[in-house]
């Protein structure tokens, strides 16, 4: 489908890296908006002033325990599907590829539910993000030991699709089981995605698996590269395909796992801004990664400032809006594909 | 017995059987119903209360959990049903009493087939609920019985302590899901009798009506009133509870437990629940020493 062109890597390489401190930049600006907004009218000044002195007064702890973590996991979720959504698309050479391709978005549900309404919760305050990741990480082991360490990138689809329906199933099988009567429903608000009243707690929850996964996905960035050529030419060039799929799958799994774990499924994100951002960034699939989950952030960031401004309450939640500004832009790629292809 | 359901056809063949006035399809009746079924929580509550259990024919199932109902012990002694037609009909009765809101389809099969129905509504007010029980009482031709319970519920709202001189402290309802109270209800009516002032009043919310985290947090109310169910199977609805910035209003706020189903219905739980919340308001006044100071 690429056509590829002798490497003028310096410039490309410069406008991609100048693109991500631009995004950057939106980001920091966002997530000081996204601080500024909310529900009820805040005097940030004092509450950043009583913060810093350590005073515990109202305004302080609805900025430091409320609008603070709001902010701060809106960017990171949206960074981590962002990043995955382009590096998903960059192995699988697909791009309807999305974060939850492998089976980790529906496997992180399933451990939250499970961690949930089985009464760990009781146990343990943040059961249902440990449970999400505990979920997202069993899963990765099990596609990755039904796909083999020698398997092919049909086999590891095939086997994130059969885990997706799995765990689909086994979620409602919980719910059924349940014995909260609204359990059902509550589950299928929070799948929707939200931000909403999380605590400093789920940030610290989150931090370090997102940033270790982040780390795995860019350590990939040249292998992607030579993926685009082909299987066979990536591995003559001397690339360890087995070894990218490995690193890929388990960077996945933290990342999107630490993702839903906190925010519930939000779709679209990172299935569309890898579009977005690759004509800006030249299709290179490792260039990509970084510009894409900043876009990510971005993104994110203006949509949960967007579901507060809304008059609508209880505010919408982040994945009916996210599908809806997404769903227009996929139907026109698959318009411009037609006409292309 | 036999001398009160003489009574109970003397005054029918009197007064024309006035006690079912409420009821549809009256034409069944002859006299007080003899087999009553309830469809409502709340409705339960009330024919538990005022008839012996023999003219009881069936309440719901809910009755009998002790976290929902304050009247499972009686609910023990009668047969229930899960609201189907069917089962209702299996029973018999000569009088269903049903809550306004509740169970509507099963009623509106219930009144095609002739079945008496009494409806009952949601009250707001301790005057409405006194009026309901009474009303209801009447149409059961328990009037009596509806007096003891009137007295009952009385002598337990003027046994509350009275409140403290000085500004009254400021309670918010916080509900599982962010859910709070405003005006025009059974709770904030509730919260005023203990002395205390409804903050959710102030947020206009008519009814129940969700609340962000954060204004909930920036009403600065002295006082939070939360579901004290605490043997409930898990929910997410309650995990917002648990939030840290809950927990950091620390000893600014006193938190005020009231099991929901104290003021769910008309019945003497009410006074309960407003015991509990004026005993909240003289703890949050003792330990606020000189008034205003606890606040910037």
């Amino acid at each position: 489908m690429s056509i590829v062109r002798p490497r003028p890597i310096v410039p490309g390489d410069r406008r991609a890296r100048r693109l991500s401190l631009w995004l950057a930049l939106a980001t920091l600006l966002l997530l000081i908006v996204s601080i500024g907004i909310g529900y009820a009218p805040l005097d940030i000044f004092k509450a950043l002033q009583d913060g810093l002195a350590g005073r515990d007064s109202l305004e302080s702890i609805v900025l430091v325990e409320l609008r603070l973590p709001r902010a701060l996991l809106g960017a990171l979720v949206g960074f981590a599907l962002g990043l995955t959504g382009a590096a998903m698309q960059g192995l699988l050479r697909n791009p309807l590829a999305d974060p939850g391709v492998l089976g980790v978005s529906a496997a992180a549900a399933f451990g939250a539910v499970l961690a949930f309404y089985s009464g760990l919760s009781l146990l343990v305050p943040l059961a249902l993000p440990l449970g999400g990741l505990a979920g997202a990480l069993v899963a990765t082991g099990l596609v990755y030991g039904i796909a083999g360490r020698g398997a092919g990138t049909m086999a590891l689809i095939l086997a994130g699709v059969a885990l997706s329906s799995l765990c689909g199933a086994l979620t409602a099988l919980a719910l059924n089981l349940s014995p909260n009567p609204y359990a059902a429903i509550e589950i299928i608000y929070w799948l929707m995605g939200s931000l909403a009243d999380r605590s400093l707690d789920h940030v610290w929850l989150v931090l370090g698996p997102i940033a270790l996964g982040t780390a795995l996905i860019l350590s990939t960035a040249p292998a992607l590269d030579a993926l685009t050529l082909g299987e066979d030419s990536a591995a003559s060039l001397g690339f360890d395909l087995a070894r990218l799929r490995l690193k890929l799958v388990v960077g996945a799994a933290l990342v999107v796992g630490s993702a839903v774990a906190v925010s519930g499924a939000i779709g679209f994100i990172g299935l569309v801004v890898p579009h977005l951002v690759r004509p800006l960034t030249g299709h290179r699939p490792g260039r990509l990664l970084l510009p894409s989950g900043l876009a990510g952030a971005v993104l994110l960031l203006g949509a949960d400032i967007l579901v507060r401004l809304l008059p609508v309450r209880p505010e919408l939640k982040l994945g009916v809006v996210t599908a809806l500004i997404g769903a227009p832009f996929l139907f026109w790629l698959i318009w411009r594909l037609r006409r292309t292809g | 017995m036999l001398m009160r359901s003489f009574a109970g056809l003397l005054a029918a063949l009197v007064a024309a059987g006035p006690a079912a006035a409420g009821a549809t399809g009256s034409s069944r009746m002859e006299g007080p119903a003899r087999r009553v079924v309830s469809l409502n929580l709340c409705t339960d509550e009330m024919v538990l209360r005022l008839l012996p259990p023999e003219r009881v024919a069936a309440v719901t199932w809910l009755s009998r959990d002790p976290s929902r109902s304050t009247v499972a012990d009686l609910a023990a002694a009668v047969p229930v049903v899960y609201g189907n037609a069917e089962e209702v009909l299996g029973v018999d009765p000569d009088l269903i009493v049903a809550g306004l809101y509740t169970a509507r389809s099963t009623v509106a099969v219930l009144r095609r087939l002739g079945h008496p129905v009494h409806d009952v509504g949601i009250p707001t007010t301790e005057a409405e609920v006194e009026a309901q029980i009474r009303e209801l009482a009447a149409l059961l031709g328990v009037a009596e019985s509806g007096e003891r319970l009137v007295a009952e519920i009385e002598a337990r709202f003027s046994a509350l302590p009275i409140p403290a001189p000085g500004p009254r402290p400021r309670a918010l309802v916080l509900d599982p899901n962010g859910f709070t109270v405003g005006r025009g209800s059974i709770v904030d009516a509730m919260i005023n009798r203990a002395g205390l002032d409804n903050a959710g009043a102030a947020l206009a919310v008519a009814g129940h009506g969700a609340v962000p985290l954060e204004v909930a947090i920036l009403t600065g109310a002295d006082i939070l009133i939360v579901d004290a169910d605490r043997d409930r199977p898990p929910a997410l609805a309650t995990a917002l509870l648990q939030h840290p910035a809950l927990r950091r209003l620390g000893r600014r706020i006193t938190v005020a437990e009231v099991p929901s189903r104290l003021w769910t219905c008309a019945g003497p739980g009410l006074a309960d629940a407003a015991a509990i919340l004026a005993a909240a308001a003289l703890a949050h006044q003792a330990a606020t020493p000189v008034a205003g100071e606890g606040r910037p």
